[in-house]
């Protein structure tokens, strides 16, 4: 039986990778990470765009490369079971992480917007984000407030959350602060949880370690 | 039998693609114009579109929002994406561009006029990129109109829906766009719009809702 080895192509921040890295360290394959020089390698990109994965098989096989950062995390969770099997239950948890790259976009919509349409715009990021923490508060809590979106483990949704809320509250500080407390802020006692267990999980101590923790920028 | 209906807005849009994939999984399903914005509370997450999938045994309807997540799971369903999660991700990364360039496009509307030009060309030069990425694989698949394989299969739909949204009864908002995107199809990209509305799965829906084919030299 082959392994696979992967390497992460991306730019050395957490940016939009954050869960493809937490779902690789999960997942507990053998993977690196290659910064390319940029612009300079955007051509030799497949996309021209970055992430981009390449999982390398040690039976000779040529290797698999695949762009787009949500496709690349589904790809990991499918393959490693972060994903469930049965089309619904997956369904459900891929809409959650597709709410959550609709709020990123909307929160770089308002920063490039024109001065005529800035609020507008503002105002449709700040409603989407207090909307997404009432979902997602809510399904935590029916789910038993474990820290967890479905069952007692660790899933794909769970992991997005995170990296989701991390990228809002510490990525986001230099860029536009007001946006930074304004995640911070929004966070319920649900979503709290979901952070520490998170951070608390055995599976992922690999990459969370790497960085100051989210649950002490958020007591600081 | 189950059966489903599609809400969303009344043009192609971010519907295009879960309109054709129903079409051509030949279940039951009716598209539904709520009224907007007084239907927005009643939606899961204030959003369209949203599939309500209703089965016949009575049991309670199984309803999604996001449109790629919809998209993915008709797909799913009714065979037009693999199992295999490697040749799945090949065809969902195209999806994933397609959507990048529709956003490109939106994009210059938004940003303070100096900033307009530069954003137009990101949006050329993104689309320039996308087709030929997209005509590289129809050539490498045999130029049969299909991306991957012999049939008709998501990135083919995903693609198609793309070609529609721009050229087939084209939205106001989109400007001088359909004959720009008009002018950069390539061969292989009109073999694949053809291919799909020559498809028994699709043909009843283009004959009602208008074809590629009769915008474009063929």
């Amino acid at each position: 039986m082959s392994t696979s080895s992967f390497t992460l192509r991306y730019f050395n921040t957490a940016g939009l990778a954050e869960t493809i890295r937490l779902l690789l360290t999960a997942a507990n394959v053998d993977w690196t990470e290659e910064h390319p020089e940029w612009p300079a390698e955007k051509s030799n990109q497949p996309f021209g765009r970055l992430p981009v994965l390449i999982q390398k098989s040690d039976d000779g096989d040529a290797d698999f490369v695949i762009s787009e950062s949500v496709t690349i995390e589904r790809y990991l969770a499918r393959t490693y079971g972060f994903l469930p099997a049965d089309p619904r239950k997956a369904a459900l948890q891929e809409q959650i992480r597709d709410r959550l790259t609709d709020i990123i976009l909307a929160f770089y919509m308002q920063r490039v917007a024109s001065d005529d349409k800035k609020n507008e715009l503002v105002t449709k990021f700040e409603d989407l984000l207090k909307k997404q923490v009432e979902v997602s508060s809510q399904a935590l809590r029916e789910n038993g407030n474990n820290g967890h979106f479905f069952g007692g483990e660790l899933t794909y949704v769970d992991i997005a959350t995170y990296a989701f809320f991390k990228y809002l509250v510490v990525s986001v500080k230099d860029m536009q602060e007001s946006v930074s407390e304004l995640a911070k802020a929004s966070l319920t006692p649900e979503l709290h949880k979901l952070i520490s267990v998170i951070e608390a999980d055995p599976l992922l101590a690999a990459q969370v370690d790497k960085t100051e923790k989210l649950v002490s920028v958020l007591s600081a | 039998m189950t059966s489903y209906i599609f809400r969303y807005f009344n043009v192609a849009g971010f519907g295009e693609t879960s309109r054709l994939l129903l079409a051509a999984s030949k279940a039951d399903w009716s598209d539904e114009k709520p009224e907007w914005p007084q239907e927005k509370p009643n939606q899961p997450f204030g959003r369209l579109p949203v599939l309500v999938e209703q089965s016949a045994d009575g049991s309670p309807d199984f309803v999604l929002s996001e449109s790629a997540t919809i998209e993915r799971y008709i797909a799913r369903t009714y065979g037009f994406l693999p199992m295999d999660p490697g040749e799945a991700a090949q065809q969902e990364q195209l999806r994933d561009r397609l959507n990048d360039v529709v956003i490109a496009f939106f994009t210059p509307n938004l940003v303070d006029a100096s900033a307009r030009e530069a954003k137009n060309a990101e949006f050329v030069g993104l689309l320039d990129r996308l087709f030929s990425v997209h005509s590289e694989l129809l050539r490498k698949n045999g130029n049969n109109g299909h991306l991957f394989g012999t049939e008709l299969s998501y990135a083919d739909i995903a693609t198609y829906a793309f070609l529609r949204m721009f050229l087939v009864n084209p939205m106001e908002s989109l400007k001088q766009s359909p004959q720009l995107v008009k002018s950069k199809l390539t061969p292989e990209l009109v073999k694949l719009a053809v291919t799909a509305e020559a498809d028994p799965l699709l043909e009843a829906y283009v004959s009602k809702r208008g074809k590629v084919a009769d915008v474009v030299q063929v």
